[in-house]
């Protein structure tokens, strides 16, 4: 054991470890196959070089490593491909992501192969309605970090400027209602009209009003296609979402706000009555229960689902200048409410607003939920009410109105539309316009304003400078004015220029 | 058939039989006058539906209806009341009457644009116990052909209709016995 060098299986080591070699560096997983695509060579191809299976190049392409000598000729391939590629001088195409110029493709679509890069690519491009800017300074932003492969890199805008001279179409914000399918629907129905009443807009609107309730359902239809849940429109349906009678109603609250502050200040206020525009178009993206309710008892809130339930709301003490998330009830006790105001209630439970206690739940019919049942319907209507507007085309704005009022207030138990028997959506709908205004309510009385009134789906009454808070417009995402007056008189003395914070 | 359900509810679940739901459904859609016969203006309404022509009238003598005409004015003029099994009788036969004069705008609804599609709502098995559970889906159906079941329904021919509805759900596939029984069978007209 003194000296180990003699002994001939030692040798046999060191040899071994001599012949070991470090492993060749193979470029990451998710690129290999993208080399090789883009030389246009098949799995088959490279696999018979290499001397392997062709199934064996797959499992090096999704995750496995070469081993022993095929690794060296495996990451030889792939760097004389990279070499190759680079040569070649690719052509920026735009990105399928994110429209800017990419050279790389998966599958034939050129894109980025890193959503940074999307990121950065897109950071140029957005200037470029403005024609007047010089070249060099349309990439101002300093790379924060070198690229760690210069090949696949954004190219420097010079010679991206030629190469964009196709503007690339950005996948996401298409210009409203125009590519969409389903707006087309819209627009055809209002030109039919038209041309039927011989230009009569009137005339037009009266019919298009009137049929807009099977109109709204084919369109819901037509937004369904491949769309990954069906539209469930008969299930069956908990008592307590069934009427009582004919004219009554059934057991769900909605929470409806109708709110008046008990008291202002002295002073005269000058209060302006702002509409909310489309609330009902708005609340069609709420938390909708896909299938049938079941029926499930203390356990609590779960974010997966979505329906009805039975609480015991909390104390409200901010009655004098926010309205109660419940509307106002006179009995107390427990009541049914819906999804949207449960989440109200939680919200405003949480750290962040800890304006009230949690509600207690004691039962609740639910059904595994999305928002994004309606997405593609509400979508649909937004854009061509919005292009309706731009347009100054009043027909296709009412139309658009009734459809989506009417949709709402008949999916329900009514007799006009029997394609659809879901109460519990109706309610839910609703509830989600009730509960969107209350943050409304809630957003002006934070920015400082005073809340007057607040009002069924979409009234909203302030004192103060409320264009601070919204926007004025006819947008979903704007306010309008319905009137302004005046409140209280100026016999107090001195308050009546300065508006008191609430 | 072997699919056919032997014993339901042994395990615990619970539902109705499709072809009983689609008797609500369809009677649900040739809507009934809503007040109860045994308030004033319920029964009002159905005699004056069941007399308001000769035809009607003879219709609701066929349908069971079996009292003279001085009796149906005596009621019509509020001199006189009928008792609990002539009100049964008066709602019966409002029923047929009225089934059978729905039937036809019904059936030519259902049948328009390529039938109509039929939602199956599985049964309710929350109460069976978890290893005789099994997994129920959602299915729906297009029937393109109503005729046989709306005439069934027309007639009031519970076990008519039975076959009629079986005949249509052994499309679903090897597994229509399990939407056998229900909780609910959809569809609009």
């Amino acid at each position: 054991m003194s000296d180990p060098k003699r002994n001939p299986g030692y040798e046999a080591v060191d040899a071994l470890l001599a012949a070991a070699v470090e492993p060749e560096p193979l470029p990451p997983v998710e690129q290999r196959r993208t080399l090789r695509e883009s030389l246009g060579l098949s799995r088959a191809q490279v696999a018979a070089a290499l001397g392997v299976g062709p199934s064996t190049v797959g499992g090096w392409e999704n995750g496995r490593d070469p081993a022993g000598e095929v690794r060296g000729q495996y990451a030889y391939f792939l760097d004389a491909a990279r070499t190759k590629l680079a040569d070649r001088s690719p052509q920026p195409r735009p990105c399928v992501l994110c429209g800017g110029p990419a050279t790389e493709e998966i599958e034939g679509f050129p894109q980025h192969l890193d959503p940074q890069e999307c990121a950065r690519a897109a950071a140029p491009q957005e200037p470029e309605p403005e024609p007047v800017r010089p070249a060099p300074e349309a990439q101002p932003e300093p790379e924060p970090e070198p690229e760690p492969l210069p090949k696949t890199k954004t190219p420097a805008p010079t010679r991206t400027a030629p190469a964009r001279t196709p503007t690339p179409t950005p996948v996401r914000s298409r210009p409203p209602g125009q590519s969409a399918p389903e707006a087309a629907l819209i627009g055809r129905a209002v030109e039919q009209a038209l041309a039927e009443h011989q230009g009569d807009v009137e005339a037009a609107t009266a019919q298009l009003v009137r049929r807009a309730i099977p109109d709204a359902m084919a369109l819901l239809d037509a937004c369904r296609t491949g769309g990954r849940y069906d539209v469930i429109a008969h299930p069956w349906v908990p008592d307590i979402l069934r009427k009582q009678s004919s004219r009554g109603s059934d057991s769900i609250w909605e929470a409806r706000p109708k709110w008046t502050r008990p008291e202002l200040p002295p002073g005269a206020h000058e209060v302006t009555a702002l509409d909310i525009n489309g609330a009902y178009l708005s609340a069609l993206k709420t938390h909708l229960p896909i299938g049938q309710l079941e029926h499930s008892s203390g356990f609590g809130h779960d974010r997966r689902r979505a329906g009805v339930h039975l609480i015991t709301p909390p104390d409200w003490h901010h009655d004098p200048y926010l309205p109660n998330p419940l509307g106002n009830r006179d009995e107390p006790g427990p009541l049914w409410v819906t999804e949207p105001t449960l989440r109200l209630l939680l919200r405003l439970a949480g750290p962040k607003y800890g304006l009230c206690e949690p509600p207690e739940i004691h039962e609740s019919f639910t059904s595994g939920a999305t928002e994004n049942l309606l997405e593609k319907f509400r979508t649909a209507l937004r854009d061509a009410r919005e292009q309706a507007i731009q347009a100054d085309d009043e027909t296709t704005v009412e139309y658009v109105k009734a459809m989506y009022a009417k949709f709402v207030s008949t999916m329900g138990e009514s007799n006009y539309n029997r394609e659809l028997y879901r109460p519990d959506w109706m309610h839910l709908i609703r509830s989600q316009a009730f509960a969107n205004l209350w943050m409304k309510a809630h957003r002006a009385h934070e920015q400082g304003l005073s809340v007057v009134r607040v009002m069924g789906t979409d009234e909203l009454h302030v004192t103060g400078d409320w264009r601070r808070v919204f926007d004025e417009g006819r947008g979903v995402l704007e306010v309008k004015v319905k009137d302004v007056y005046t409140v209280g008189s100026d016999d107090a003395a001195g308050l009546t220029e300065e508006l008191p914070d609430a | 058939m072997p699919e056919h359900t032997l014993e339901f509810g042994k395990y615990g679940a619970r539902g109705v039989r499709g072809s009983e739901a689609v008797f609500r459904r369809l009677d649900d859609l040739a809507g009934f006058i809503v007040s109860p016969v045994d308030s004033r203006r319920g029964l009002l309404a159905r005699l004056h539906y069941l007399t308001r022509t000769d035809h009607a009238r003879a219709a609701a003598r066929a349908a069971g209806l079996t009292v003279t005409d001085r009796t149906l004015k005596a009621w019509l003029d509020g001199r006189q009341r009928p008792t609990a099994r002539n009100l049964q009788r008066i709602e019966d036969a409002y029923r047929t009457v009225r089934r059978h004069n729905v039937a036809q705008h019904l059936l030519r609804r259902l049948n328009s644009r390529g039938g109509t599609r039929v939602e199956l709502h599985p049964l309710n098995q929350s109460q069976v116990p978890r290893p005789r559970q099994r997994v129920l889906e959602y299915r729906s159906l297009n029937i393109r052909r109503w005729d046989r079941i709306v005439q069934a329904w027309s007639t009031g021919d519970t076990g008519a209709l039975d076959d009629a509805w079986v005949d249509q759900i052994v499309d679903l596939g090897s597994q229509w016995g399990q939407y056998e029984y229900v909780t609910n069978v959809g569809f609009a007209a």
